[in-house]
């Protein structure tokens, strides 16, 4: 049940994005054939530093979604604190749910299971305006965020390039 | 849930496998009790902490005793059936699905409402409504004391 499950859902959600997008990103299956890996592309929000850009990520949700979190990894390089540098995106809303016993998160902080595609990015996206570097998944990108604003930018900017050479 | 089904189709594979090498065997009737013995001893895997899955025969003695709590609080909380007419929401929020006629409801203490099957799976898992975030064990034992 669980697997029929979670295929309803994300072709649900799927079929609603396609009818009424979400401002800020466009989502789609990576491959028409598989309901678990999607593609997005987000665009860089405005007024930030990563304005202007085109970042392409994956999803990958688990069978057991929506009872476990999907894995998101940007494919375009990105330098922030929150993104690891192969990609992978650590946040604490995409973290298995549960109370650990070193209170690390809250349960309430980590994975819900009424997040979807659209809730998920709308996070991702917020993250980009507003890193946080109480837990850096790029740690030098935390260091240079923290210390050095300037060299920050500069880096960001060289990404934002970088994505919009991609798309031309 | 999934991973019942999951153990359950790996069960049928090589159920299907073992009448293949069982081939010209005329005492074709013979084989499933065994089988199903087999079948038997698998254990529910239990969520108990963060990236930690486990079935039920390997859980340490912690972990047994916080699932027995939870089970144990679960069962508690009011149960009911969708009678069409409930104020309480209309879909639950986790399969995104309508309430059905006839359908096993779960009521949680900060009056939000999902399948019975949906929401049971998820506090085996983290015991926190979706909706609200509220943590269920607070807000039980403080309807306990109200009542």
């Amino acid at each position: 049940m669980a697997i029929e499950q979670s295929f309803l859902l994300l072709k649900k959600q799927l079929a609603e994005l396609n009818k009424n997008p979400v401002e800020g990103f466009s989502a789609g299956l990576l491959d028409d054939e598989d309901m678990y890996k999607w593609e997005v592309l987000i665009y860089g929000p405005p007024d930030t530093l990563f304005e202007g850009g085109f970042f392409k990520a994956h999803l990958i949700f688990p069978k057991e979604y929506p009872l476990k979190p999907p894995k998101m990894i940007f494919q375009t390089e990105i330098f922030h604190p929150n993104i690891a540098k192969d990609g992978s995106v650590c946040i604490s809303i995409l973290h298995e749910p549960g109370d650990d016993k070193y209170g690390y998160e809250k349960a309430s902080e980590r994975w819900l299971p009424v997040h979807t595609v659209e809730t998920i990015l709308v996070s991702v996206i917020s993250m980009l305006a507003d890193p946080n570097d109480e837990s850096p998944a790029n740690v030098d990108a935390a260091k240079i965020w923290r210390e050095n604003p300037d060299e920050f930018k500069k880096r960001v900017a060289k990404c934002v390039r970088k994505s919009q050479d991609a798309f031309e | 849930m999934g991973n019942c089904l999951k153990a359950q189709s790996a069960d049928d594979i090589s159920l299907l496998r073992g009448s293949e090498t069982q081939d010209g065997n005329d005492q074709a009737l013979g084989p499933p009790p065994p089988y199903q013995e087999r079948v038997a001893p698998r254990a529910p895997i239990y969520y108990p902490s963060p990236n930690v899955s486990r079935p039920a025969n390997l859980l340490t003695e912690d972990e047994q005793v916080k699932i027995a709590k939870r089970l144990g609080l679960i069962v508690h909380l009011p149960c009911g059936v969708y009678d069409g007419c409930s104020k309480k929401g209309k879909e639950c929020a986790i399969c995104m699905c309508d309430f059905v006629m006839g359908e096993s409801l779960r009521f949680l203490p900060c009056m939000h409402t999902y399948h019975k099957d949906c929401i049971d799976d998820w506090l085996m898992r983290s015991f926190t409504c979706p909706s609200c975030m509220e943590p269920v064990d607070a807000a039980l034992l403080t309807s306990y004391e109200t009542s």
